[in-house]
């Protein structure tokens, strides 16, 4: 299959069946979609619609039973789970619905943390993550557990540590779920700003009416299908 | 950063880890006891054999070790002597002359090892005369003579009373003396202090008509690190028909047993690393199992399987290594005071005395013990968190980020 060099992603005719107590359920069915650099494209789709099947199937935790997805061209089937992580580390930033930041590290060291893992040294990672935290805008929270801060400023620390390693794409599945509107619409704006200012792609998958206004490109999943495909929506 | 993080996840559940720290310092401190206690117990039986009766070299005519009779003591002394002179300044020298015989009173008679002593010279090898409990050592009288208390309770006896002793010389004629009970001892074991009396080497020559002759020599080196070497170089000095034994030829079984427990405390060190491996293993699976959904999130940021088992095992050894610390600060706190004052188990006086140990044992704790606690324990924890670690990569990233 070729790939379009200018793809971050390219998902082909992806199906994906789970087993529910030995029934096989399709959760996708033949999905085909591509993410461009600088996309700020939403996925959306009632619950079960298979939003968070396709995010995790593009973020490679989890692999289709069927089709194929590329990743920089490369498909990332015949990946080994090392590799992976190593692509999931280099590429790719998460941002989870329930923010699911470490609770044992400061907001500082969440952000640390994925340079840490990419062997970045001591000072240069403590000196990125500061400057992340003061770009969005909770600079005063560096030392603070994630015990100690609102749901809005965790998913400001998960996007920083989303972004710490200069991914090329950033996968949100539900991020202001969690959030009042007020402070789900402070968030998306800071990531349109990041999408904007720095070129960052993200992909989100939202039923969020907030979300799905600022799309670039939507795509509405329903029943495992894409049934409508959006661009400068 | 890692080891940061091991160290917090073990101050998440503090209640947890304390117990398994506890668990872990219980067995530290039992490791080490036991084995300061029963290395204390051995040296204890060694030194006291030596200190007793055997010392740390003797020196006999070849083939008396094998049968210590009268007929091969030694008759010329003078090549064991000139041997020995040019380390008279480094050794204490005693000789002796000895036999087995009977010891009789008015009430009672017993077979006992006689052994005939030049008293100076005995005090600086043996330790018999600390063990005076009634009346005093040898005074330098020829019909001085010193039995045990369980002897003078058997023959019905007291200070100042007369015994006879007598034994069979080199011809096979009887010879005996009349002598007076000067001292009792009562050592640290009961088995020896039934079966051997002193008295002074002239008067046993004269009874036995051996004058001149010698049954050993005992030479103890002032440093006890020496035995060996100087050995050597009186074997190579002594002509062959003489034999110079160390205490481990004298008293093989006691240094086997040694040797023995030196193993035997590996099976200890196995038992209470297999029980600590166990409850790591299910302390270390729960704290797997609760953060589940962590070790998902972990391997979607890009965390590596072999920095989740680093992890995971780092939490272990951390658990295992202040366990471990503190254990052996409890330990050597208990053990070192004890190893100057000793641990009196007068309540077990009998059955300690019947093995030669006597009632008050000093702890041994020495490096090796401390460094096989130091090691074993630690990483007994890291091998019992091996299989939680296999368990926690062995999770399907989106499965384990599903698990609340």
């Amino acid at each position: 299959m070729n790939t379009n060099a200018s793809e971050i992603v390219r998902v082909d005719n992806v199906r994906k069946v789970y087993s529910d107590n030995g029934v096989p359920v399709d959760a996708l069915r033949g999905i085909n979609m591509t993410v461009l650099p600088g996309d700020f494209s939403v996925i959306a789709g009632p619950s079960g619609s298979g939003k968070t099947t396709l995010l995790n199937i593009v973020g490679t935790l989890d692999k289709p039973t069927e089709g194929a997805v590329y990743l920089d061209g490369e498909d990332v089937a015949s990946k080994t789970r090392r590799q992976l992580a190593d692509i999931r580390l280099r590429k790719i930033g998460f941002v989870f619905q329930a923010y699911n930041l470490n609770p044992v590290l400061s907001a500082l060291e969440n952000v640390e943390f994925t340079m840490m893992l990419r062997g970045i040294d001591a000072a240069e990672r403590k000196r990125k993550s500061l400057a992340l935290l003061e770009e969005l805008g909770i600079g005063e929270l560096a030392r603070k557990r994630p015990n100690e801060m609102s749901g809005g400023q965790q998913q400001r620390v998960a996007i920083a540590r989303a972004i710490s390693n200069d991914p090329r794409l950033v996968l949100a599945d539900e991020p202001t779920a969690n959030l009042d509107s007020d402070t789900a619409v402070k968030l998306l704006e800071l990531m349109e700003k990041l999408n904007h200012e720095d070129g960052i792609t993200f992909v989100f998958s939202s039923h969020d009416p907030q979300v799905i206004g600022r799309a670039h490109r939507l795509l509405i999943l329903k029943d495992g299908q894409i049934v409508d495909d959006k661009v400068n929506v | 950063m890692l080891s940061r993080i091991a160290w917090r996840n073990i101050l998440r559940n503090k209640r947890r880890s304390f117990i398994l720290i506890l668990s872990i310092m219980v067995g530290v401190i039992a490791l080490v006891m036991t084995d300061a206690f029963s290395i204390g117990m051995m040296r204890q039986m060694l030194t006291n054999q030596i200190g007793a009766d055997a010392g740390y070299i003797q020196i006999h005519r070849k083939g008396y070790h094998d049968d210590p009779a009268l007929k091969n003591s030694i008759v010329n002394t003078a090549p064991v002597r000139a041997a020995l002179a040019s380390d008279s300044a480094f050794v204490h020298i005693s000789e002796r002359l000895r036999t087995f015989g009977l010891i009789s009173s008015a009430s009672n008679s017993s077979g006992v090892s006689i052994v005939g002593i030049i008293p100076q010279e005995e005090e600086r090898i043996t330790t018999v005369h600390k063990y005076i409990v009634e009346g005093t050592y040898l005074t330098g009288k020829p019909d001085d003579i010193i039995i045990s208390t369980a002897t003078a309770e058997k023959l019905k006896v007291g200070i100042g009373d007369k015994v006879v002793i007598m034994a069979s010389r080199i011809g096979g004629s009887v010879g005996s003396e009349a002598c007076r009970v000067v001292g009792l001892f009562e050592t640290f074991d009961s088995g020896f202090d039934q079966t051997h009396v002193y008295i002074p080497i002239a008067t046993v020559e004269r009874m036995l008509a051996a004058g001149g002759r010698v049954s050993e020599f005992v030479v103890n080196p002032m440093d006890p690190k020496q035995t060996d070497s100087i050995a050597r170089q009186l074997r190579s000095r002594l002509p062959a028909d003489f034999e110079v034994l160390t205490y481990k030829q004298m008293l093989p079984l006691l240094v086997m047993q040694i040797q023995l427990y030196d193993q035997i405390i590996y099976i200890f060190y196995a038992i209470i690393a297999i029980a600590l491996i166990f409850g790591i293993i299910n302390t270390m699976l729960m704290a797997v199992m609760e953060r589940t959904h962590e070790f998902g999130i972990d391997m979607a940021i890009g965390m590596s399987n072999k920095r989740i088992v680093l992890m995971i095992l780092t939490e272990a050894f951390y658990l295992g290594a202040v366990g471990t610390i503190v254990g052996l600060a409890i330990a050597l706190a208990i053990n070192i005071p004890l190893s100057h004052s000793g641990w009196n188990l007068a309540a077990f006086s009998d059955s300690l005395k019947s093995v030669g140990i006597g009632t008050v044992i000093y702890p041994v704790v020495g490096a090796s013990t401390v460094l096989n606690a130091a090691v074993i324990i630690p990483l007994a924890t890291v091998i019992g968190a091996v299989y939680p670690a296999m368990r926690a990569i062995r999770l399907q990233p989106v499965e384990a980020i599903r698990a609340s």
